[in-house]
Protein backbone atom coordinates (compact mmCIF):
# COMPACT_ATOMS: atom_id res chain seq x y z
CA UNK A 1 0.00 0.00 0.00
CA UNK A 2 1.34 3.41 -0.92
CA UNK A 3 1.88 5.65 2.08
CA UNK A 4 2.62 9.34 1.80
CA UNK A 5 3.15 11.81 4.61
CA UNK A 6 2.67 15.54 4.18
CA UNK A 7 4.56 17.15 7.04
CA UNK A 8 5.99 20.36 8.39
CA UNK A 9 9.55 20.31 9.67
CA UNK A 10 8.42 22.11 12.84
CA UNK A 11 5.51 19.88 13.77
CA UNK A 12 5.79 17.35 16.63
CA UNK A 13 2.93 15.13 15.48
CA UNK A 14 4.61 14.89 12.09
CA UNK A 15 7.79 13.72 13.73
CA UNK A 16 5.92 11.24 15.91
CA UNK A 17 3.96 9.86 12.97
CA UNK A 18 7.11 9.29 10.97
CA UNK A 19 8.80 7.68 13.91
CA UNK A 20 5.82 5.39 14.32
CA UNK A 21 5.95 4.36 10.67
CA UNK A 22 9.72 3.83 10.88
CA UNK A 23 9.40 1.69 13.97
CA UNK A 24 6.84 -0.46 12.23
CA UNK A 25 8.96 -0.85 9.10
CA UNK A 26 6.46 0.95 6.88
CA UNK A 27 7.94 2.47 3.74
CA UNK A 28 6.57 5.90 2.87
CA UNK A 29 7.20 9.06 0.92
CA UNK A 30 7.41 12.29 2.82
CA UNK A 31 6.89 15.87 1.68
CA UNK A 32 8.10 18.57 4.06
CA UNK A 33 5.83 21.29 2.81
CA UNK A 34 7.49 24.19 4.64
CA UNK A 35 10.84 23.30 3.10
CA UNK A 36 9.57 23.54 -0.46
CA UNK A 37 9.98 26.66 -2.56
CA UNK A 38 7.51 28.77 -4.53
CA UNK A 39 5.43 26.75 -6.98
CA UNK A 40 6.23 23.40 -5.42
CA UNK A 41 5.08 24.73 -2.08
CA UNK A 42 1.82 26.12 -3.47
CA UNK A 43 1.12 22.86 -5.27
CA UNK A 44 1.74 20.86 -2.10
CA UNK A 45 -0.48 23.18 -0.02
CA UNK A 46 -3.25 22.86 -2.59
CA UNK A 47 -2.90 19.07 -2.46
CA UNK A 48 -3.05 19.06 1.35
CA UNK A 49 -6.15 21.26 1.27
CA UNK A 50 -7.95 19.06 -1.21
CA UNK A 51 -7.02 15.91 0.71
CA UNK A 52 -7.82 17.11 4.20
CA UNK A 53 -9.98 20.19 3.83
CA UNK A 54 -7.50 22.25 5.84
CA UNK A 55 -3.85 23.02 6.40
CA UNK A 56 -3.21 21.15 9.61
CA UNK A 57 -0.42 18.62 9.66
CA UNK A 58 0.45 15.81 9.33
CA UNK A 59 -1.74 14.58 6.51
CA UNK A 60 -1.07 10.89 5.96
CA UNK A 61 -2.31 9.15 2.85
CA UNK A 62 -2.68 5.39 3.13
CA UNK A 63 -3.90 3.92 -0.15
CA UNK A 64 -7.03 5.99 -0.82
CA UNK A 65 -7.63 6.91 2.80
CA UNK A 66 -6.56 10.16 4.41
CA UNK A 67 -5.62 10.53 8.07
CA UNK A 68 -5.24 14.00 9.52
CA UNK A 69 -3.07 14.28 12.63
CA UNK A 70 -1.17 11.66 14.57
CA UNK A 71 -4.12 9.32 14.83
CA UNK A 72 -2.27 6.16 15.78
CA UNK A 73 -5.40 4.05 16.09
CA UNK A 74 -6.57 4.90 12.60
CA UNK A 75 -3.11 4.50 11.05
CA UNK A 76 -2.73 1.07 12.63
CA UNK A 77 -6.15 0.06 11.38
CA UNK A 78 -5.42 1.13 7.83
CA UNK A 79 -2.03 -0.57 7.75
CA UNK A 80 -3.28 -3.69 9.50
CA UNK A 81 -0.70 -3.36 12.27
CA UNK B 1 19.61 41.14 12.98
CA UNK B 2 17.27 40.28 10.12
CA UNK B 3 14.16 42.42 9.78
CA UNK B 4 10.84 40.58 9.64
CA UNK B 5 8.70 41.27 6.60
CA UNK B 6 5.59 42.32 8.56
CA UNK B 7 4.29 45.86 9.08
CA UNK B 8 4.10 48.92 6.89
CA UNK B 9 7.19 49.84 4.91
CA UNK B 10 9.55 51.83 7.06
CA UNK B 11 7.64 51.09 10.24
CA UNK B 12 9.69 49.58 13.03
CA UNK B 13 9.09 45.85 13.21
CA UNK B 14 6.62 44.81 15.86
CA UNK B 15 8.28 41.99 17.71
CA UNK B 16 7.01 40.61 20.95
CA UNK B 17 9.70 38.02 20.93
CA UNK B 18 13.10 39.43 19.97
CA UNK B 19 16.08 37.41 18.89
CA UNK B 20 17.34 35.20 21.67
CA UNK B 21 13.82 34.36 22.89
CA UNK B 22 13.84 31.00 24.67
CA UNK B 23 11.25 28.33 25.30
CA UNK B 24 11.08 29.54 28.88
CA UNK B 25 10.23 33.06 27.66
CA UNK B 26 7.39 31.69 25.56
CA UNK B 27 6.10 29.66 28.48
CA UNK B 28 6.14 32.65 30.79
CA UNK B 29 4.26 34.75 28.24
CA UNK B 30 1.64 32.17 27.30
CA UNK B 31 0.99 30.51 30.65
CA UNK B 32 -1.12 33.24 32.28
CA UNK B 33 -3.04 33.81 29.03
CA UNK B 34 -4.10 30.21 28.45
CA UNK B 35 -5.05 29.94 32.10
CA UNK B 36 -7.68 32.63 31.44
CA UNK B 37 -9.01 30.45 28.65
CA UNK B 38 -9.32 27.33 30.78
CA UNK B 39 -6.16 25.64 29.54
CA UNK B 40 -2.69 24.74 30.79
CA UNK B 41 0.54 23.43 29.34
CA UNK B 42 0.56 19.73 28.54
CA UNK B 43 1.66 17.68 31.53
CA UNK B 44 4.17 15.91 29.29
CA UNK B 45 7.12 18.26 29.66
CA UNK B 46 9.25 16.61 27.00
CA UNK B 47 6.47 17.02 24.49
CA UNK B 48 6.00 20.67 25.45
CA UNK B 49 9.71 21.24 24.87
CA UNK B 50 9.40 19.69 21.42
CA UNK B 51 6.45 21.89 20.38
CA UNK B 52 8.12 25.04 21.67
CA UNK B 53 11.28 24.15 19.79
CA UNK B 54 9.17 24.03 16.64
CA UNK B 55 7.63 27.41 17.50
CA UNK B 56 11.06 28.97 17.99
CA UNK B 57 12.03 27.75 14.53
CA UNK B 58 8.89 29.32 13.08
CA UNK B 59 9.60 32.50 15.04
CA UNK B 60 13.08 32.70 13.58
CA UNK B 61 11.83 32.43 10.01
CA UNK B 62 8.57 34.43 10.21
CA UNK B 63 8.95 36.86 13.12
CA UNK B 64 6.03 35.49 15.13
CA UNK B 65 5.01 32.29 16.89
CA UNK B 66 2.73 30.76 14.29
CA UNK B 67 1.48 27.28 15.00
CA UNK B 68 4.22 24.76 14.20
CA UNK B 69 1.63 22.23 13.01
CA UNK B 70 -0.26 24.35 10.54
CA UNK B 71 0.68 26.14 7.36
CA UNK B 72 0.36 29.88 7.02
CA UNK B 73 -1.78 30.94 4.08
CA UNK B 74 -0.05 34.26 3.42
CA UNK B 75 -3.33 36.10 4.11
CA UNK B 76 -2.70 38.08 7.33
CA UNK B 77 -6.40 37.99 8.30
CA UNK B 78 -6.36 34.21 8.24
CA UNK B 79 -2.90 33.74 9.65
CA UNK B 80 -3.63 35.85 12.71
CA UNK B 81 -5.82 32.95 13.85
CA UNK B 82 -2.91 30.55 14.05
CA UNK B 83 -0.58 32.61 16.18
CA UNK B 84 0.05 30.59 19.31
CA UNK B 85 -1.94 30.25 21.55
CA UNK B 86 -4.78 30.06 19.04
CA UNK B 87 -7.37 28.76 21.52
CA UNK B 88 -9.85 31.70 21.20
CA UNK B 89 -10.27 30.94 17.50
CA UNK B 90 -10.88 27.23 17.96
CA UNK B 91 -12.73 27.09 21.25
CA UNK B 92 -15.23 24.48 20.14
CA UNK B 93 -12.81 22.16 18.39
CA UNK B 94 -10.27 22.25 21.19
CA UNK B 95 -12.89 21.90 23.92
CA UNK B 96 -14.08 18.74 22.18
CA UNK B 97 -10.56 17.29 21.87
CA UNK B 98 -9.66 18.59 25.35
CA UNK B 99 -6.43 19.89 23.88
CA UNK B 100 -5.18 22.24 21.21
CA UNK B 101 -4.36 20.89 17.80
CA UNK B 102 -0.64 20.39 18.50
CA UNK B 103 -1.20 19.24 22.07
CA UNK B 104 0.89 22.02 23.55
CA UNK B 105 -2.07 22.98 25.71
CA UNK B 106 -4.62 20.76 27.39
CA UNK B 107 -7.79 21.69 29.21
CA UNK B 108 -7.28 22.65 32.81
CA UNK B 109 -9.25 19.61 34.00
CA UNK B 110 -7.15 17.04 32.11
CA UNK B 111 -4.75 15.17 34.38
CA UNK B 112 -2.71 13.14 31.92
CA UNK B 113 -1.86 15.05 28.77
CA UNK B 114 0.17 12.18 27.33
CA UNK B 115 -2.96 10.02 27.22
CA UNK B 116 -4.58 12.51 24.84
CA UNK B 117 -1.80 12.24 22.30
CA UNK B 118 -3.05 11.45 18.87
CA UNK B 119 -6.63 12.39 19.68
CA UNK B 120 -7.78 14.57 16.84
CA UNK B 121 -11.44 13.80 16.33
CA UNK B 122 -14.10 15.91 17.94
CA UNK B 123 -16.65 13.94 19.90
CA UNK B 124 -20.18 14.04 18.54
CA UNK B 125 -22.90 16.07 20.17
CA UNK B 126 -22.88 19.02 22.55
CA UNK B 127 -19.60 20.05 24.18
CA UNK B 128 -18.81 22.06 27.25
CA UNK B 129 -16.63 25.01 26.32
CA UNK B 130 -14.74 27.09 28.91
CA UNK B 131 -15.70 30.73 28.36
CA UNK B 132 -14.52 32.57 31.47
CA UNK B 133 -13.26 32.13 34.99
CA UNK B 134 -15.64 32.92 37.79
CA UNK B 135 -13.19 35.44 39.27
CA UNK B 136 -12.66 37.22 35.97
CA UNK B 137 -16.23 38.54 35.81
CA UNK B 138 -18.04 40.73 38.30
CA UNK B 139 -21.76 40.90 38.91
CA UNK B 140 -23.45 42.98 36.25
CA UNK B 141 -20.68 42.27 33.77
CA UNK B 142 -21.14 40.91 30.26
CA UNK B 143 -18.72 39.34 27.87
CA UNK B 144 -18.86 38.34 24.22
CA UNK B 145 -17.31 34.96 23.46
CA UNK B 146 -17.09 33.37 20.05
CA UNK B 147 -17.43 29.61 20.01
CA UNK B 148 -16.91 28.40 16.47
CA UNK B 149 -19.40 30.39 14.42
CA UNK B 150 -21.64 31.13 17.40
CA UNK B 151 -21.38 34.46 19.23
CA UNK B 152 -22.38 34.16 22.86
CA UNK B 153 -23.18 36.85 25.40
CA UNK B 154 -22.17 35.66 28.86
CA UNK B 155 -23.63 37.56 31.84
CA UNK B 156 -23.01 37.42 35.55
CA UNK B 157 -25.95 38.39 37.78
CA UNK B 158 -25.87 37.87 41.57
CA UNK B 159 -23.01 35.39 41.28
CA UNK B 160 -24.85 33.32 38.67
CA UNK B 161 -23.86 32.98 35.02
CA UNK B 162 -26.06 33.01 31.93
CA UNK B 163 -25.28 32.54 28.26
CA UNK B 164 -27.39 33.63 25.33
CA UNK B 165 -27.00 34.29 21.68
CA UNK B 166 -25.23 37.61 21.31
CA UNK B 167 -27.41 38.69 18.42
CA UNK B 168 -30.44 40.84 19.11
CA UNK B 169 -33.44 39.67 17.09
CA UNK B 170 -34.41 43.23 16.18
CA UNK B 171 -31.47 44.50 14.14
CA UNK B 172 -28.68 42.16 15.25
CA UNK B 173 -26.90 44.33 17.83
CA UNK B 174 -24.51 42.57 20.22
CA UNK B 175 -26.40 42.08 23.50
CA UNK B 176 -23.10 41.75 25.35
CA UNK B 177 -22.73 45.50 24.86
CA UNK B 178 -26.09 46.24 26.44
CA UNK B 179 -26.94 47.11 30.06
CA UNK B 180 -28.16 44.83 32.77
CA UNK B 181 -31.14 45.77 34.89
CA UNK B 182 -31.60 42.88 37.27
CA UNK B 183 -32.01 39.84 35.04
CA UNK B 184 -32.93 41.93 32.01
CA UNK B 185 -30.43 43.02 29.42
CA UNK B 186 -31.28 46.11 27.41
CA UNK B 187 -30.09 45.97 23.83
CA UNK B 188 -27.58 48.76 23.15
CA UNK B 189 -29.26 49.82 19.92
CA UNK B 190 -33.01 50.21 20.55
CA UNK B 191 -33.47 49.03 24.08
CA UNK B 192 -35.32 45.76 23.59
CA UNK B 193 -35.17 43.82 26.82
CA UNK B 194 -34.32 40.16 27.13
CA UNK B 195 -34.41 38.03 30.25
CA UNK B 196 -30.94 36.51 30.53
CA UNK B 197 -32.38 33.45 32.30
CA UNK B 198 -34.49 32.21 29.40
CA UNK B 199 -33.87 34.58 26.48
CA UNK B 200 -37.46 35.79 26.42
CA UNK B 201 -38.43 39.25 25.28
CA UNK B 202 -41.72 41.15 25.18
CA UNK B 203 -41.71 41.25 21.39
CA UNK B 204 -43.54 38.37 19.77
CA UNK B 205 -41.40 35.62 18.24
CA UNK B 206 -38.18 37.39 19.04
CA UNK B 207 -36.72 35.36 21.91
CA UNK B 208 -33.01 34.60 21.71
CA UNK B 209 -31.47 31.21 22.23
CA UNK B 210 -29.97 30.41 25.63
CA UNK B 211 -27.22 27.92 26.38
CA UNK B 212 -26.76 25.79 29.49
CA UNK B 213 -24.06 27.06 31.83
CA UNK B 214 -22.10 24.98 34.34
CA UNK B 215 -19.65 26.30 36.90
CA UNK B 216 -16.91 23.85 37.87
CA UNK B 217 -13.58 24.37 39.62
CA UNK B 218 -13.85 28.13 39.23
CA UNK B 219 -14.55 27.93 35.51
CA UNK B 220 -17.63 28.92 33.59
CA UNK B 221 -18.52 26.31 30.96
CA UNK B 222 -21.15 26.76 28.29
CA UNK B 223 -22.66 23.79 26.50
CA UNK B 224 -22.99 24.47 22.77
S1 LIG C 1 -2.70 24.46 18.10
FE1 LIG C 1 -1.68 24.69 20.07
S2 LIG C 1 0.48 24.92 19.57
FE2 LIG C 1 -0.68 25.32 17.70
S3 LIG C 1 -1.00 27.54 17.74
FE3 LIG C 1 -2.78 26.62 18.66
S4 LIG C 1 -2.34 26.66 20.82
FE4 LIG C 1 -0.39 26.96 19.79
S1 LIG D 1 -31.00 45.82 17.55
FE1 LIG D 1 -31.58 45.28 19.52
S2 LIG D 1 -33.23 46.57 19.94
FE2 LIG D 1 -32.73 47.06 17.91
Amino acid sequence: MRVKVFALSTCPYCRMSRQFLDENGVAYDVVEVDKLEDDDKQTAIAEVKSLSGGTSFPVIVVGDEVVVGYNKVRIKELLGL
Amino acid sequence: MSAPETGAPGAPPRRRFPEGTTAEDLKAYMGPFVERLGYKFNTDGEFVAMVLEGELEVLATTGDVYCPCRMRTGDPKEDVKIICPCIPFFRDEFAGMRKCWCGLFIRADVEDGAALMGVIAEPEGPIEVPVARVDDMRDGEARRVKVGKTALAVFRVDGEFFALSDVCRHAFAPLSEGWLDGHAVMCPWHGWRYDVRDGTTDHPDADVRTYPVTVRDGEVLVTV
